[in-house]
């Protein structure tokens, strides 16, 4: 099969300052000030047409910053990531606003993703309907629970039509029958082709749903492959890490920073 | 200039989205008043009837600016003013304000402070429109000179997106440049002639330099279609190039800097 996504050595590097004039030093005279943080560092591989991949490990590791990448939200600092074909995030909560109503934000995220007025006459019945929202659809979004917010959110994401997807954390949401209708939309992208990115913390989910796993550990790629194989890799070091004591998690943690931190010229 | 003209393709392309936006805008910012948009003309109304008070009845009297009565002549200037202000100034904040709302989507960023630009260019159209009323009544009837109006109407709404496309770049980078515009607006309002024009007893050579200053132009364009009854853009050709050129230099300055920016917006928000 063709290859979808490619990511090339990819580095995303944060600038971080301690202070407004740390910031401003830096602005003036680029590189003399602040120090380094790599968010991720020096990723490289190839993902399939077809492939649902998933990204795990633990949190700060850099999943959302390479999801973001991947989507085009983010650019990397350094690498390349050619993405064959469109690109889109399933982003939940974006571009909802609470003072309208439900009906209104159908259509103003529409209109922020980009939607013709044909299209969006034609999705917002099928929105309405996947949302299960009811008459509360009239009604300002700011009344909302935050799951039927999020089940809004869902329907009108779902609705785009992208070759790569990616997912960010999104099929938590709702109560478990809401979930299990999100995973089965997903699942009817995978069976049509669609490249996934998946990050969640919810492994047996990952598990089920993904066919490759990508170990992210303090912004690197510890391992990549099919999801038996690294996601029994994984679950292995779980239950090693939870085994440790505090402290020990701490010093690896704390190794796992240091890697990623350098340029700040030995301040402590 | 190739952003330039990147820009000007993606304004065209999303026109839909950007009148559709403006609207859910003005819902938004006026959904608690009962009297909603209204108070979008309510608010310059109420102002240009203190400036009436202050300086038309109580400081200027009777007194005529070539044969129109001041209070009259102030009215038309001043509502490109209200416009222009409060476009350039909520139009500057509204890529470091809307960001976050569109970041997960492919949106077309320069499309954020033009759609909160139209919406403010609503309330305006609406605030002309009353008064022109007022105009009708005192007997300023409607004359060929309208089709001017529509020029300078189309004028200032270019006018103020080109400086808010550099204004809502460069603030999303120094947060600082926000406070800068407020206070040069703020400066730009008394060396215009809105409230008060004088210039008459300056010499040639600051007469000639203050007409550079682009409000100068809006403000008596506004002022010849409405109650003057000349071509003012065509009588004044020198200014009407001037302007242009003007505009059309800040626009490439304000396209390339958005997009020399615009994939790093994420790393300064």
């Amino acid at each position: 099969m063709a290859e979808s996504v490619i990511i090339k050595n990819v580095s995303k590097k944060y600038r971080m300052y301690r202070s407004k004039k740390e910031q401003i030093g830096d602005l003036l005279f680029p590189g003399k000030m602040g120090s380094d943080f790599n968010a991720i560092d020096g990723i490289s591989f190839a993902v399939e047409e077809g492939d649902v991949v998933g990204l795990v490990g633990i949190n700060g590791s850099g999943k959302s910053t390479l999801s973001n990448m991947i989507g085009g939200i983010i650019p990397p600092s350094s690498g390349e990531i050619i993405a064959k074909g469109e690109v889109n995030v399933i982003a939940i909560n974006a571009g909802l606003n609470n003072q309208l109503t439900g009906i209104e934000n159908i259509e103003f995220k529409c209109l922020l993703m980009g939607y013709s007025k044909e299209k969006i006459d034609e999705v917002t019945p099928q929105i309405v309907e996947f949302s299960e929202l009811g008459d509360f659809i009239y009604q300002p979004v700011k009344k909302y629970s935050s799951g039927m917010k999020s089940k809004l959110g869902f329907a009108i994401s779902v609705t785009a039509d992208p070759d790569i997807i990616v997912i960010d954390e999104a099929l938590s949401v709702g109560d478990q029958t809401f979930a299990d209708k999100s995973l089965a939309k997903m699942n009817e992208y995978k069976k049509r082709g669609k490249t996934i990115f998946f990050v969640s913390h919810n492994l047996r989910q990952v598990t089920s749903f993904c066919n490759k796993i990508a170990w992210i550990e303090g912004g690197q790629l510890r391992e990549f492959g099919p999801t038996n194989v690294v996601m029994k890799n994984y679950n292995d070091f779980i239950k090693q890490y939870n085994k440790l004591s505090y402290e020990d998690q701490k010093a690896f943690q704390k190794k796992l920073a240091d890697r990623r931190k350098y340029g700040s010229k030995k301040k402590k | 200039m190739k952003a330039f003209i990147n820009i000007i393709k993606e304004q065209i392309s999303s026109f839909y989205m950007v009148q559709r936006l403006a609207k859910f805008q003005l819902k938004i910012d006026n959904q608690n008043n009962y009297l909603g948009f209204i108070w979008e003309v309510l608010n310059p109304a109420i102002q240009m009837a203190m400036y009436w008070v202050v300086f038309g009845v109580g400081l200027r009297g009777k007194s005529e600016l070539d044969g129109v009565p001041y209070v009259y002549w102030m009215l038309a200037g001043i509502s490109m003013w209200f416009f222009i202000n409060k476009a350039i100034l909520n139009g500057s904040k509204a890529i470091y304000q809307k960001y976050s709302m569109v970041a997960k989507m492919n949106f077309p960023l320069s499309v954020l402070p033009s759609y909160i630009i139209t919406g403010k260019f609503y309330g305006h159209l609406a605030l002309v429109g009353g008064i022109m009323v007022v105009f009708w009544i005192k007997g300023y009837a409607p004359s060929i000179y309208y089709i001017q109006l529509i020029y300078f109407l189309a004028m200032s709404y270019i006018f103020a997106f080109s400086i808010t496309l550099l204004t809502s770049t460069l603030t999303v980078v120094v947060r600082d440049v926000q406070m800068l515009i407020q206070s040069v607006l703020q400066g730009m309002f008394f060396l215009s002639p809105i409230l008060w024009d004088r210039s008459g007893n300056f010499p040639e050579w600051l007469q000639s330099l203050l007409a550079l200053n682009p409000f100068y132009y809006l403000a008596n364009g506004y002022r010849a279609s409405l109650l003057y009854n000349n071509w003012y853009a065509i009588e004044n050709w020198q200014l009407t190039l001037y302007n242009w050129g003007l505009i059309l230099v800040i626009l490439i300055i304000g396209s390339s800097a958005h997009y020399k920016f615009r994939n790093r917006f994420s790393d300064f928000i």
